[in-house]
């Protein structure tokens, strides 16, 4: 089994990749930095199975959590807006605090 | 940019229609169907999904279940559950019987 | 006396059918369907059950459940502890769903979405209405959700701080609202009638 690398409330960055295929990483998300909010559990990776593969190894899937005016430049809200999602293990980076 | 026409968190967008338009029958139905195949697992919901993607630009062009359907399609398709030829020859039986009352 | 059979049509599809003539996709989908039945891959009776567990469960779980967490405390922590657990305690089996419930507090406001295609947590809540699938709520909801509240009538003072989720992976979300004032000492079948598929959403929040 994958060893899981975050611990709740690390900061993380989404990487800044670009592959073709199944993702579920929406490009708006790739390259910001949250914080690791929880630890989902494992799953077999969605992007392999989209094509008939078992998915297997299963990978560890965290939810993180953004601040909005993280994400978006031009966020019309207030400051301490958040938005949070699902990202799995190979996606995510570490960042010094 | 590798980014699919469902990727669209983000973009810009119009005023959102509120109501609930509920489903016709046929949708139920096939909502049912997509169902019944992922949970005996001959289709797993992830190829759906992808499938779904892969449409391109018909993507922004059909409605909701009009592309779970194509995508399920696409699916069965690959797994060999069905030729194209045996699809169409079943729908033109279908369609006979809608019209051909 | 009754003019029920005046637009008749084949009986291929069922007691409530759509009016007017079968489009493409609905051809499709039900040659699709006779052709897995044919070969035993599925049953008509399969299809037929699933179609009336969403009109005759699945919609009405969410504020059962909802409703129970108002009045139990203790359930309610449970509840969005582990989501999936709380609701099998409640005699409700979300079947492949996972759950997590968000709480609604004065300080927090919770709304759902799923950016990349349409994923609710149907077994809970049954299907999702239109406008939850529709491009400009997935497009907007994470850029300007206080924008597409306000579509829906909703307003947040600028001090609570609003969470949006979108549901992207294998995880499927509830809001558990706030309980509002004027509802102590209701019964939870009197609950049940306030809360909204839409609050549980979080695009409105119930009202006694």
């Amino acid at each position: 089994m994958t060893a899981i690398r975050f611990n709740v409330g690390d900061p993380v960055q989404v990487k800044r990749a670009d592959p073709p295929g199944h993702r579920r990483t929406p490009h708006y998300i790739r390259g910001k930095r949250g914080v690791i909010e929880r630890i989902c559990g494992t799953f077999p990776n969605p992007e392999e199975l989209a094509y008939g593969f078992s998915g297997e190894p299963k990978r560890v899937l965290y939810r993180v959590r953004f601040l909005q005016r993280d994400v978006w430049p031009d966020y019309q809200g207030p400051q301490h807006d958040w938005l949070e999602m699902e990202i799995y293990e190979h996606w995510l980076e570490p960042v010094k605090p | 940019m590798n980014k699919g026409p469902h990727d669209m968190g983000g973009e810009e967008g119009g005023p959102i229609d509120t109501a609930d338009h509920g489903m016709k029958f046929w949708e139920k139905q096939a909502n049912a169907l997509r169902l019944t195949l992922t949970r005996n697992r001959a289709v797993r919901l992830d190829e759906l999904r992808r499938a779904a993607e892969d449409l391109g630009p018909r993507y922004y062009e059909l409605e909701y279940f009009q592309r779970t359907t194509e995508a399920l399609r696409q699916v069965l398709l690959e797994k060999g559950f069905f030729t194209e030829r045996e699809l169409a020859q079943k729908m033109a039986e279908v369609r006979k019987r809608y019209d051909g009352h | 006396m009754s003019h029920e059979h005046h637009h008749d049509r084949t009986p291929a599809t069922g007691p409530d059918f759509d009016s007017g003539p079968p489009s493409e996709h609905e051809i499709m989908s039900r040659a699709m369907q006779e052709l897995l039945e044919a070969r035993g891959v599925i049953s008509a009776e399969e299809v037929r059950r699933r179609m009336e567990q969403f009109d005759e469960d699945y919609p009405y779980r969410g504020a059962r459940v909802i409703a129970h967490a108002w009045s139990d405390s203790a359930f309610k922590q449970r509840l969005l502890a582990d989501g999936k657990a709380a609701c099998a305690e409640f005699g409700i089996d979300l079947e492949a769903d996972r759950l997590i419930a968000v709480e609604n507090t004065p300080q927090v406001h919770n709304v759902i979405v799923c950016t990349l295609c349409s994923c609710y947590p149907r077994a809970l809540l049954g299907m999702p209405p239109t406008w939850y699938k529709s491009e400009n709520y997935r497009k907007r909801v994470v850029r300007e959700p206080r924008a597409v509240l306000k579509e829906f009538g909703t307003v947040l003072p600028e001090n609570v701080t609003l969470r949006v989720h979108d549901s992207n992976a294998d995880m499927r979300y509830v809001v558990v609202p706030m309980r509002p004032a004027g509802t102590e000492g209701w019964s939870e079948e009197a609950l049940v009638k306030i809360i909204t598929r839409d609050s549980l959403v979080g695009v409105t929040v119930p009202k006694a």
